[in-house]
């Protein structure tokens, strides 16, 4: 977790018109939280192609000591990129700059929503690769789907469990507002959606959420490590009743269930 | 012996470079359209013409600077892929010329090479993956060894150009590996490369102006 300004992103496009559309998308994600992000796309607002020297203004701009993820379209786009950290006015700076692989509408929608979470630069370079995993999950059986490495519990753990009640399962948007509310403690969550048996997850990667699979109904099991366990699950379990405030939702929210005692290492 | 190519000349061989992308626009293009995005041409005049009017407005100066000032004019004004690409030709053959006022044929051949290493590592292209390095390296090639021969400017770009041309005719029946014309796999066999079209259109203006 960095403290201060938080990493900075550039979306580098042939089209204005397709960056702009992205950053909305993204900014529906992040609830108000601000994110350092920059557009350097098309070379007008009418014409393809991409301009290193503005990729360069654009890197310069959202600089600061957490660094930069730069996500891109692809082609000229990434040797655009390339060059602009060729043309950086401070040498030491592209030490602090990730070129990200990722694809540029899930890649930009995850690592805003890590950046605003105060992610490292890692962690939202990290995000950003895996942001096809949500999509694939959904698309694929559950064998299809990698395992990844589950951070280790510190500690005694917290359990709690909700149902959820958004009509339609824990998207995206409330899966960044989860994602949000759990980034700024100090504990670490995992997630497992019990009703299918897919996780556990850490509920601090948008990406891994994003293959939950929770649909209406679907019971979620969390549990917390950490100084701040007990006020990362309660905080979760409060915005869980809250349906993740998601304004359009109006079914009725089943009672979630709180039992610090009930399970992890050293009991109560 | 051997002879120099002063700035004016040097500012000479750049806009005859864009002349002749000027002239050539449609053809380039239709090339693009054979097995890329059909804008190489439009993409590159307008490049060129910026820079043109980039070297307008600089006035005089010394070869590093006016090489310099090209390469990141194309890089700002090309929009594809051959704005990084020569743009970063010329950044190149800028630092490597430095504060001089005329180059002799060896540091105009250590410029030429400077510039296609960088090509080299932006773009990643191998020889044979049907791209403008397959006109640039043997030109730059065949430069060197002129010149390391002892021959004249003259006699040096000319056989750079003969070089290009042929590395350029060389491109037709290759698989495309790179840009574009990559995804259209065997498709882009057949046509010959934009891109190696152009370094040869650079190596016939420097013969116009430098020999």
């Amino acid at each position: 977790m960095t403290s201060g300004p938080g990493v900075g992103i550039v979306v580098v496009s042939h089209s204005r018109a397709l960056a702009m559309a992205a950053l909305g998308l993204a900014g529906e994600m992040l609830h108000g939280r601000p994110v350092n992000i920059e557009v350097a796309a098309g070379l007008d607002e009418h014409t393809f192609g991409t301009d290193a020297v503005r990729v360069k203004e654009a890197i310069e701009k959202v600089d600061g000591p957490a660094g930069v993820v730069v996500l891109m379209d692809l082609g000229s786009a990434v040797l655009s990129a390339e060059l602009a950290l060729d043309l950086l006015d401070d040498p030491t700076a592209r030490d602090r700059v990730v070129l990200s692989s990722a694809p540029i509408v899930e890649g930009l929608i995850v690592a805003a929503v890590a950046a605003s979470g105060g992610a490292s630069r890692a962690e939202v370079a990290a995000e950003a690769r895996a942001a096809l995993m949500g999509k694939a999950a959904h698309l694929s059986s559950p064998d299809d789907v990698v395992p990844h490495e589950q951070p280790a519990p510190r500690g005694e753990e917290v359990v709690g469990q909700f149902t959820v009640a958004n009509q339609h399962g824990l998207h995206a948007r409330p899966a960044a507002r989860l994602v949000s509310e759990v980034g700024g403690l100090d504990a670490t969550v995992s997630l497992t959606n019990l009703t299918t048996g897919v996780g556990p997850v850490p509920a601090g990667s948008l990406s891994r959420v994003a293959t939950l699979g929770a649909l209406l109904g679907h019971d979620v099991e969390v549990r917390a490590s950490g100084p701040q366990a007990q006020e990362a699950l309660e905080h979760l379990l409060a915005l869980a009743a809250r349906r993740f405030d998601e304004s359009d939702d109006t079914s009725p929210v089943p009672a979630p269930d709180v039992s610090p005692a009930a399970a992890g290492p050293g009991g109560a | 012996m051997t002879d120099h190519a002063t700035t004016a000349v040097l500012d000479a061989w750049v806009r005859r470079f864009a002349a002749l992308v000027s002239e050539n626009r449609d053809h380039l293009t239709e090339l693009d359209a054979a097995i890329g995005d059909a804008d190489h041409g439009s993409n590159l005049d307008r490049g060129m013409k910026a820079a043109v009017a980039a070297l307008d407005e600089l006035g005089p100066t010394s070869a590093g600077p006016l090489f310099s000032k090209v390469g990141m004019t194309l890089v700002s004004t090309v929009g594809g892929a051959s704005g990084p690409l020569f743009g970063t030709l010329f950044l190149r053959m800028g630092t490597s010329f430095g504060d001089l006022d005329e180059a002799s044929p060896e540091q105009l051949a250590a410029a030429l090479r400077a510039g296609l290493e960088g090509v080299e590592a932006r773009g990643k292209a191998q020889p044979g993956d049907k791209t403008m390095y397959d006109a640039l390296a043997p030109a730059v090639d065949a430069l060197d060894k002129a010149v390391g021969e002892g021959t004249g400017l003259g006699e040096g770009v000319t056989r750079a150009r003969d070089a290009a041309i042929e590395g350029r005719d060389a491109t037709m029946p290759l698989l495309a590996r790179k840009g574009r014309a990559s995804y259209l796999g065997e498709r882009s066999v057949g046509h010959q490369d934009p891109g190696a079209t152009s370094v040869a259109l650079l190596l016939q203006a420097a013969v116009d102006t430098l020999a």
